[in-house]
């Protein structure tokens, strides 16, 4: 043996041998070429052992060559940029590339959790279920725990992840996933048909398995024909080409999910600003589905040590990297297929066997192989492996169909077995839409049948396994497609080729291969790899009674690892159909779900983090906020300033000096968040009418009412205060939260049940900045502010308005308050609202004018007994509940809510009222939310009559003040309540009137 | 009112040379939402007298006339753009002819903020946060489109084949601006149909 | 996803451009007296919705275009819209005619009370 003994001197596709590149393995350097999988280059190196099992920490190897490799899972990258559970397969190596294999500690070959298959009699299927159920204390502290540590694939990364991701949309005529000669095929026919076509491919290189394929296009090789395809394609002006980007998920009508690895293979491409991965959302007028087959493994004993590979891989590993799995192979087949592979070790010079689980082949690969003078041993199965790190012999056992046990046996030395139990068409895209499948005797397995959406399956995929076939019925299908799609399609004429490819006999299924020994003594015949699923344990799970395969999957959890058991899928059911004599279509199949490989989380989130990760509201004066000490409180997606910290002041010192500064002085809040919505039309007061439980007909040009609006159900949904400009406009005030759907509601009604009314609605939240200035020295700041108009109590008094300039501004002014003094809000046109609050606050100076924030603002409204929408109403809240009855028109003829309001559930007796409530201790503040019961008793349950809605301690006041709705609360006044708390603490409260400052309300008109 | 100070939203961001378009604020526009009845020839003859072009009835297009521009954005609706220092006057006109007709126009000018976008790529850019086929031939030069963009409620506008001005709600002006530094980031270009 | 048509402006987008407004033709009881509304048809009207496997009468908002209301049937089953029409309007005779159980109760009504 050479030095690299297991790469070949000659050959290898994909690989260029000028380039050596080196990288890091479980901290080893390992090279490899320019072109190399991790898989190759490792394999390569003389390293059999890539990971260890999830359950039973078996050592394990390479099965597969591309996206269906399920025991090669691979952690690449460091730190924050560690991304785990990567196929090693599908992993491209480059200079510095740091990879590390997987549950195993503390090294691959020496792992303490392969005691975990010394007890496998122990860990059967179902385990789960069966194992950690009592005690059930157990669960937190042993159980898991320790499944945690013994199963489980990778880690999560450490830290931020620093690199970026993208979403990006795309539409095309059609999309064609998979780029084998199928989609090549007809991704070339639609397009010279006129339509746009996008064409998705997981692999690095466009063509499949093209270099796996037997065969002669025109005297050329099935890889020639396809690369050519993928040249002209790359060039045309209608054709989208995504290489390494896999279509994850197929949904309604036509949309796709695509995951593009942009940087993943390359750190220089990442450096120059791409992003690492880009989700792709595709709406496409027509799929075709050209996703290819994957072979299925053989379930024999122990069909999981290291260096058994799918055929088609060990074909792969030679054709494209030049690498042998090892120097005397077996290649266990049920068909024609692996023969190629057989072929190719003979050429590679690799000692290599056939065994046939066949009785009789008449095929023309089986004839060249007996002809070439490979040995062939028809009607043979592989019945034991020795070695448990890598493969160093098998037995191999006369076989003939349904034979359960061995009989005779021999014994072969040799390093590596090709296994191939047929091929599956890909199905998963298929069926993710609900698309039909149907069984098919010929390839024993599913193949797709009919689809409710606009797609169509093609080659492999759709069960065509024949080079000429597949051409012929892609051509078709790239042509229907463009046809469907496009008015006009140009008529592209088939080409004629000339094929020549070897007539094949027929595979013969065989689920289950006997093995040497006792049923089950020390041999696993694996199904689902990944998950550690053998055929004993679906047996087993028949025998207990889990009939439903979907029942069954759940308990052995057969198929539901991160490779949703591509390669396992028809192996089980075929395991299922002998145990129980029922045929593979009556055990049924398990649903496809998306993804068909798992995509990053990076990719899902896109450019959706940080800063981005939601839409954040900025109001005119957000920057001021930001660099005056302010504290944000999120409103909505509004982020409103909470308080204003001073140096040294913590947030209760700063919210208790602001209160106090707007009580005894002047304060001034951003409250340009409110929703303003200009309403215009003859009808527009007998609209408001109808929003409204009160009444604006009857309101005065200039004047502001206070207004109550219900749902059709009779509940609260938003206040606010209403301004008459015009005879026939109003300028309408709703909640910051409610803005955006008190205005889809105004023109909801008006568009879908009173049609008749001439009533435009124009939302204007944001052209205004708007503040509230409140407090007994407020007019003496608007004074200073030069105002050009009179605003003296007697011209502009409570709930009027005017407007005209202040400071220069072009203002808007209400007299309105919230916190029961004093008080203006003042608008002008969002760009000069910076400049009006800073004239403003230097006028206020002298006046000891401060700013102030939300919940400065909440306390003075709770002081006043001032309700919120969506703190004092829950949703089930009327106006009759928090003591509003007097709002409630009784001589409108209708409003929205009025009917309801009727109902005797809502009028009846018991309902919950809003009180004041005053702590018996002052300094006790209650919880919000905390619960009144009826009777106290020393643990629950008590039974609850009422919640606390707002609570604040008042600084005006020196003491508590909480407003809560109570069972009959109104008629309770003067009760003392129980709340009790957490911790058996219980505090009590009495009950008041909800406005605890100003009763008589003098201050407001001050 | 010389010394008013008057501050856009995005006023205190500045474009960087890390996109691979040009991004840039535009917060010299006057705006006026108009509401009408198309069906009612006072109110269309009105509106047209008082603007100099007749608003456009055809979904998703744009007129001009002068330093007016109009943007249609519902069968009753529209955006007419012009000068910041005109908009006032304008209204005025606009309000003067319409009289007693049934309608409603509103000076919206800070409402929005408006971004203009240019180069090669603004479409695909756009593209990373808007489910609708820029790069189809419905969007042509002129064409208005409310769309959702990056989560949020946005209004495009086709100015040029490689320009486009995206109108945002003032309040999230900043979250859009973010979105599209990073969209247009150099190096995470994409071209769609490279060969078109 | 599925796309959506706007008959109004003829926008096409995403599900995710439009607002999906429940039940169509749910009518609102005369609540100018109380008295003339019972508590039954009341609830009728606030809470009573069909549910059907199959042909559906919805109504929507063009929330990301022009803004307007209008009325979809569409299959419940597939998802596919089968027709469009005006938020004022009932639906195309040749759709009202593949209406099935309390669908095709309400149109026959609706359609007697028309004439």
């Amino acid at each position: 043996m050479a030095s690299k003994p297991y790469r070949l001197a000659q050959g290898g596709s994909l690989i260029d041998r000028s380039r050596k590149v080196t990288f890091s393995f479980d901290g080893k350097d390992v090279s490899g070429y320019a072109g190399d999988t991790l898989a190759s280059a490792v394999l390569a190196s003389g390293q059999k052992l890539f990971g260890r099992s999830f359950k039973y920490h078996r050592p394990r190897g390479l099965v597969g060559l591309g996206s269906e490799e399920m025991n090669a899972l691979i952690g690449v990258g460091q730190g924050n940029k560690h991304e785990p559970n990567l196929r090693a397969t599908q992993i491209e190596i480059f200079e510095g590339l740091n990879a590390e294999s997987q549950n195993r500690w503390p090294s691959l070959k020496y792992d303490i959790g392969a005691i975990n298959s010394k007890f496998s009699r122990f860990l059967p299927g179902g385990f789960y279920y069966k194992t950690f159920m009592w005690p059930r204390s157990f669960w937190k502290h042993v159980y898991e725990p320790f499944i945690r540590k013994a199963a489980g694939l990778g880690k999560a990364p450490e830290g931020r992840d620093t690199d970026t991701y993208e979403h990006m949309h795309i539409h095309a005529d059609l999309i064609v996933i998979g780029a084998g000669i199928a989609g090549l095929a007809a991704a070339e026919a639609a397009a010279l048909s006129g339509a746009k076509v996008l064409l998705c491919d997981e692999n690095p290189v466009l063509g499949g398995i093209a270099d796996l394929t037997a065969g002669k296009i025109d005297g050329e090789c099935v890889e020639d024909y396809a690369k050519a395809a993928a040249t002209r394609l790359n060039a045309m002006p209608n054709v989208h080409v995504l290489s390494r980007t896999t279509v994850v998920g197929h949904f309604h009508q036509n949309y796709l999910m695509a995951f593009e690895r942009v940087g993943d293979h390359d750190p220089a491409i990442l450096a120059s600003g791409a992003p690492k991965h880009r989700l792709w959302k595709i709406r496409a007028h027509h799929v075709i589905v050209a996703t290819g087959a994957l072979e299925r493994p053989i379930a024999f004993a122990n069909n999981d040590r290291p260096n058994i590979m799918l055929a088609s891989a060990v074909r792969g590993m030679i054709g494209r990297y030049g690498v042998t799995p090892g120097n005397t192979g077996i290649v266990f087949t049920n068909n024609d297929d692996a023969y190629l592979t057989a072929f190719a070790l003979k050429k590679a010079g690799i000692n290599v066997r056939v065994v046939d689980s066949r009785s009789r082949s008449d095929g023309d690969l089986v004839k060249r192989a007996i002809a070439d003078g490979i040995d062939v041993s028809l009607g043979s199965v592989i019945s034991a492996v020795e070695g448990t790190l890598e493969v160093k012999a098998v037995k191999i056992a006369a076989y003939r169909k349904g034979q359960g046990r061995v009989i005779t046996e021999r014994r072969f030395e040799c390093d590596f077995i090709a296994m191939s139990g047929g091929w599956n068409p890909a199905l998963h895209l298929w069926c993710h839409n609900g698309g039909k499948i149907h069984f098919d005797d010929t390839l024993q397995s599913f193949r797709p049948l009919s689809h409710s959406d606009a797609i169509t399956a093609i080659g492999a995929a759709n069960g065509t396994m024949g080079v000429a076939d597949t051409l012929a019925e892609a051509h078709g299908a790239g042509e229907a497609a463009a046809k469907s799609v496009l008015k006009k399609a140009k008529a592209v004429k088939a080409t004629k080729f000339k094929i020549e490819e070897p007539i094949r006999g027929a595979l013969e299924s065989m689920w289950f291969a006997p093995a040497t020994g006792l049923y089950n003594e020390g041999n696993k015949h694996f199904i689902d790899f990944q998950n550690d699923v053998t055929a004993a344990d679906l047996e087993l799970a028949q025998r207990e009674g889990y009939e439903s395969i979907e029942h069954t999957k759940r308990y052995t959890t057969f198929g539901m690892a991160t490779d949703q058991g591509k390669t396992s899928n028809i192996n089980g059911l075929g395991v299922l159909s002998e145990a129980t004599g029922k045929t593979i279509p009556e055990i049924g199949t398990t649903t496809f779900r998306p993804p068909y490989t798992p995509y990053s989380f990076g990719s899902i989130a896109g450019a959706h983090t940080g800063a981005l990760f939601l839409p954040i509201r900025q109001t005119p004066i957000f920057n001021w906020h930001k660099s005056h000490g302010a504290t944000f409180e999120p409103v909505g997606q509004w982020r409103r300033a909470y308080t204003y910290s001073q140096v040294g002041e913590d947030k209760h010192a700063s919210i208790t000096r602001e209160i106090l500064c707007v009580r005894n002085k002047v304060g001034m809040l951003d409250a340009s968040t409110l929703g303003k919505i200009e309403i215009k039309g003859p009808d527009a007061a007998e609209f408001l009418d109808r929003i409204y439980t009160n009444t604006f007909s009857t309101l005065k040009v200039g004047r502001c009412r206070y207004g109550l609006m219900m749902n059709e159900l009779g509940f609260l949904t938003d206040d606010g205060v209403t301004v008459r400009l015009a005879d026939d406009h109003f300028l309408m005030h709703t909640t910051s939260g409610g803005a955006d759907r008190i205005a889809a509601w105004l023109e909801e009604w008006l568009q879908t049940e009173w049609t008749n009314y001439k009533v435009y609605v124009t939302p204007v939240t944001e052209q205004w900045a708007q503040f509230a200035i409140a407090g007994p020295k407020a007019r003496d700041v608007l004074t200073k502010l030069d105002p050009d108009f009179d605003i003296s109590n007697e011209a502009l008094p409570h709930m009027s308005f005017k407007q005209g300039n202040i400071a220069g501004y072009p203002i808007r002014l209400y007299r309105i308050s919230f916190s029961g003094e004093l008080s203006y809000e003042v608008a002008t046109p969002a760009n000069f609202g910076q400049g009006l609050w800073n004239a403003i606050m230097e006028a206020g100076e002298e006046f000891g004018l401060t700013a102030y924030g939300t919940e400065a603002l909440h306390v003075l409204r709770a002081e006043k007994g001032y309700i919120v929408i969506g703190d004092e109403t829950d949703g089930t809240t009327t106006p009759i509940d928090v003591g509003m009855d007097g709002m409630v028109s009784k001589k409108k003829p209708d409003f929205i809510g009025k009917r309801s309001l009727e109902q005797s559930f809502l009028k009846g007796p018991n309902r919950k009222q809003l009180v004041g409530l005053l702590t018996e201790e002052p300094n006790d503040v209650l919880p919000d939310g905390a619960y009144a019961v009826r009777v106290l008793k020393d643990k629950p349950p008590m039974e609850m009559i009422g919640q606390v809605t707002s609570t604040y301690m008042s600084p005006t006041l020196g003491r508590s003040i909480a407003m809560a709705l109570i069972e009959n609360g109104r008629d309770r006044m003067g009760e003392v309540l129980s709340f009790p708390l957490e911790g058996g603490k219980v505090m009590k409260a009495t009950i008041t009137g909800t406005v605890f400052y100003d009763k008589e309300g003098a201050r407001i008109n001050g | 009112m010389a010394d008013l100070h008057f501050e856009s939203a995005l006023a205190h961001r500045i474009a960087p040379d890390t996109t691979s378009i040009s991004i840039r604020e535009i917060s010299e526009r006057g705006m006026i939402d108009l509401r009408g009845n198309t069906a009612d020839k006072k109110f269309m003859s009105a509106a047209k007298s008082a603007l100099g072009v007749e608003l456009p009835k055809a979904p998703r297009t744009s007129t001009t006339f002068g330093d007016v521009q109009v943007l249609w954005l519902s069968t009753d609706q529209w955006l007419i753009l012009t000068g910041r220092a005109r908009v006032t006057a304008l209204l005025g006109d606009l309000r003067k002819s319409l009289g007693t007709i049934f309608s409603l126009a509103v000076d919206v000018s800070d409402m929005r903020s408006i971004i203009r976008l240019e180069g090669d790529g603004v479409r695909e850019t756009l593209m990373k946060g808007s489910t609708l086929d820029l790069i189809s031939e419905d969007y042509a030069p002129g064409t208005v489109r409310r769309m959702r963009f990056a989560e949020i409620a946005a209004l495009l506008h086709v100015v040029e084949q490689n320009m486009i001005d995206i109108y945002v709600f003032r309040s999230y002006a900043d979250y859009a601006w973010e979105f599209l530094m990073k969209a247009a980031r150099k190096g995470s270009e994409v071209k769609l149909f490279p060969n078109s | 996803m599925i796309t959506v048509n706007c008959p109004v402006c003829g926008a096409e987008g995403d599900e995710t451009d439009f607002h999906y407004g429940g039940q169509a033709h749910v009518r609102r009881p005369a609540t100018t007296d109380a008295a003339n509304v019972t508590d039954e048809e009341q609830r009728d009207y606030l809470f009573i919705r069909h549910n059907p496997k199959g042909l559906h009468f919805e109504r929507w908002r063009c929330d990301r275009g022009c803004g307007k209301w209008f009325h979809a049937a569409r299959d419940t089953v597939s998802l596919d819209f089968k027709a469009y029409y005006g938020i004022t309007e009932l639906p195309p005779d040749e759709i009202i005619a593949q209406a099935k159980g309390p669908w095709a109760d309400y149109f026959k009504e609706r359609m007697k009370a028309k004439k």
